[in-house]
């Protein structure tokens, strides 16, 4: 039970998460980002065995900027509509202030809330793999993101070797950040003469095997869409339905 | 349009490659990189092809798996016929079936995560169909006895087995030819040698033709039965019947060993994410000394270097003494500046005495103003010891700076290191080429597992095959010529 949002076919998940955040884009309400920011979570917490420690470390700055956004928009906010609620020496907080307040903040959770759930519950590798099969990307396009994938490590590591060497020259790492800038440069020239040359051979070896970017015919793990991917798509059809619906109640 | 069909008597299916008056010429240079080859290499042979760096060996390769002229924009002129057919008329990706390589980086020749998809990727570029991709899978697992690794990570093999696993790779395609660009150079001494005999019963089973381009011959041993050696201008400059060779000789070196210590280590001990990489490792190095590292990939042997000359600072233990230079396998990625000059008087340590002399002496004169990344790499690596010296490090500590060397190189590299030493600076050099270390070390310091075995006469660690072994090292050939020298 608690796999399933991790075996969902990626494509329709990226699929279901790319129409949610559209469709939201329309609805100024703050109820309707609060409802999907719960769901979202009580979905992860029902469907997934995701890191929860990593999930507050990568929503913390998400907050942050949630809260950034509703403090400047109560302060700073042009709309003057409807009652006042509060008001402090020049500063009027109306009603309509107020709920354009929360429905921006509440959005930033929402769809950064969204983002995480596909993040974390996906393997890119096998997203990209899924592109490949169900919406039929390029290989030639899927592949070079997938060696740049592997090549990521690669490069820190040399980068991080790079940096050692530099620091034992004595190109000490300044504390203005207009020379800590200027300094990266010099990072980057060998990084980079390194890095293209390790793609030229990464290159070189996939098209010894015989690699020409031509669609491919067959593959050997097939990712098809099955009913548990119907059925999920449909859920985050029905909760963001059920969202949205809010909008045209009346309290 | 239709490609005219080229008319041949006979077509010759028992010679691989056909070259006829061959020369090959890449756009941005005047003169051929190949001139003129005129070779054929037949079904089932063995043939290394050997000359000095930048003679063309590579392109050579690179031409005969089609990699070339398409991705260099290289000019061709003279014919290659592949299995009687003119290479020309081979479709993309056609011939890569027939002709498969192994490439001498093993960390840029994967494009997977694990053995299994890296495995499937190959499969799937040939466009075999789903049905037969798994038990193509396993037959080739079990062949190359790599069973145990299917679903293990590429990138965290040791550089023996990515070089298998780029074997199967290979092997997978089921081609009738394989070719090979240096597979050994980053290989410690023992895994070379257990890859050489892997390779010689997988060629005796499946009757490969191999073609392989090589500097260190003498870790191949018997295995080639034909030698293609070509000159600094390309051309051929023998073809012959291979015959088991000796290393490169070197004289041996007389020590330069001096009574003051330079440098002291004691208890040294580096953790990186949470990982023990070396441990109460104490040595000391004297003023004149070289001194080879030496021990099985991964053991931490870069860990020491980057230890002595500060990169890491040690939690625990302490570094005493001159402080030391360290001169990274690639040294382009200790440059700073826009020019030679500018570099070595980067950190403003040296006099301009003595900038002078250390120009001289380490033959920088010529390429002063020249941009430190545009020239050669035996430049290179000289331009970043002046550097360290103008800091005044006098202990010299060189990572794997044999790897993919010619003689030419190695030779030039003994020199600069024995002229060094004579200067009373201590090298430290980590290789895995026990030939140059045999010639050129006053010791040999062994590391397994994070931790100094010992400290170690070259000449009475040759004899201690146990002691090798467990270091997955090998004795140089031909040892007893230097006890010979000394008799």
């Amino acid at each position: 039970m608690r796999q399933i949002l991790h075996n969902m076919n990626p494509s329709m998940k990226f699929l279901a998460v790319t129409v949610s955040m559209l469709v939201l884009a329309f609805f100024f309400n703050p109820w309707t980002p609060l409802l999907f920011f719960l769901s979202v979570i009580a979905l992860q917490l029902l469907f997934s065995r995701i890191n929860w420690k990593l999930w507050l470390l990568f929503m913390l700055p998400f907050f942050f900027g949630a809260f950034g956004y509703l403090w400047t928009t109560l302060v700073f906010g042009a709309d003057t509509g409807g009652p006042i609620l509060w008001s402090y020496g020049p500063i009027e907080i109306t009603e309509q202030n107020w709920a354009h307040a929360w429905s921006l903040s509440l959005r930033v959770l929402a769809f950064s809330s969204l983002s995480l759930l596909f993040a974390l519950t996906t393997d890119p590798v096998r997203f990209i793999q899924s592109l490949m099969q169900q919406w039929k990307l390029s290989p030639k396009l899927a592949y070079s993101l997938m060696v740049s994938y592997q090549f990521l490590p690669v490069l820190k590591a040399e980068l991080e070797q790079i940096q050692q060497a530099h620091r034992l020259r004595g190109a000490e790492i300044d504390k203005h950040w207009w020379n800590r800038l200027l300094a990266m440069r010099r990072l980057f020239i060998p990084l980079l003469a390194g890095a293209v040359r390790k793609a030229e051979r990464a290159a070189f070896a996939m098209e010894a095997r015989g690699f020409t970017g031509e669609p491919r015919t067959a593959f050997y793990e097939q990712l098809t869409i099955t009913r548990m991917d119907y059925v999920l798509t449909a859920l985050f059809g029905i909760v963001l339905a059920l969202c949205c619906s809010i909008e045209f109640l009346d309290f | 349009m239709r490609l005219p069909v080229p008319k041949r008597t006979m077509p010759v299916c028992n010679q691989v490659f056909v070259l006829e008056d061959f020369s090959f010429c890449y756009p941005d240079t005047a003169d051929a990189t190949l001139n003129h080859l005129d070779v054929a290499i037949e079904e089932g042979q063995r043939v290394v092809i050997t000359g000095p760096s930048g003679c063309g060996k590579s392109s050579l390769l690179y031409l005969l798996n089609r990699l070339y002229p398409a991705n260099c924009d290289g000019t061709v002129s003279g014919t290659l016929d592949i299995y009687g057919k003119r290479s020309g008329y081979y479709a993309p990706g056609e011939i890569n079936q027939t002709v498969a390589t192994v490439f001498q980086d093993p960390d840029a020749q994967f494009c997977m995560p694990t053995v299994e998809e890296e495995l499937a990727f190959t499969l799937e570029n040939l466009h075999t169909p789903h049905e037969d991709m798994q038990a193509r899978i396993d037959d080739i697992l079990l062949m190359t006895g790599l069973e145990a690794h299917r679903h293990r990570v590429i990138q965290t093999l040791s550089g023996g087995w990515k070089q298998r696993v780029a074997t199967a790779c290979a092997l997978i395609m089921e081609p009738k030819c394989l070719l090979l660009d240096e597979p050994l150079t980053h290989l410690d001494p023992l895994t070379a040698m257990e890859f050489v005999s892997w390779l010689d019963a997988l060629q005796s089973q499946r009757k490969l033709t191999i073609i392989a381009v090589e500097h260190k011959l003498e870790l191949w041993g018997s295995f080639f039965d034909r030698e293609i050696a070509l000159n600094a201008d390309g051309c051929i400059d023998k073809d012959r019947a291979f015959a088991a060779t000796l290393p490169i000789p070197f004289k041996k070196r007389q020590h330069t060993k001096r009574h003051d210590t330079l440098l002291t280590a004691e208890q040294l001990m580096i953790e990186k994410s949470g990982k023990q990489l070396i441990s109460a490792v104490s040595l000391s190095l004297a003023a004149g000394q070289v001194a080879v590292v030496a021990g099985p990939n991964g053991c931490g042997k870069s860990t020491l270097l980057k230890a002595l000359c500060g990169i890491y600072r040690p939690p625990n233990g302490t570094v005493r003494g001159d402080p030391a230079g360290y001169v990274p396998q690639s040294p382009e990625q200790l440059f700073l500046t826009k020019n030679v000059t500018d570099e070595l008087a980067f950190s403003g340590k040296s006099s301009p005495a003595e900038m002078d002399r250390l120009m001289n002496g380490l033959f920088l004169q010529p390429i002063a103003h020249a941009h430190p990344f545009s020239i050669s790499h035996g430049q290179k690596r000289r331009v970043a010891i002046g550097a360290m010296l103008a800091d005044k490090r006098k202990v010299l500590l060189l990572d794997e700076p044999t790897a993919g060397q010619d003689e030419q190189a190695l030779k030039e590299l003994y020199e600069l290191i024995d002229a060094r030493a004579k200067d009373g600076c201590t090298a430290v050099i980590v290789t895995h080429d026990m030939n140059f270390a045999a010639s050129i070390a006053d010791s040999i310091l062994l590391m397994k597992d994070g931790t100094l075995t010992g400290v170690f006469d070259p000449d009475a660690l040759w004899g201690n095959d146990e002691l090798l072994h467990e270091h997955r090292l090998l004795a140089p050939k031909g040892r007893n010529a230097y006890a010979t020298d000394f008799a």
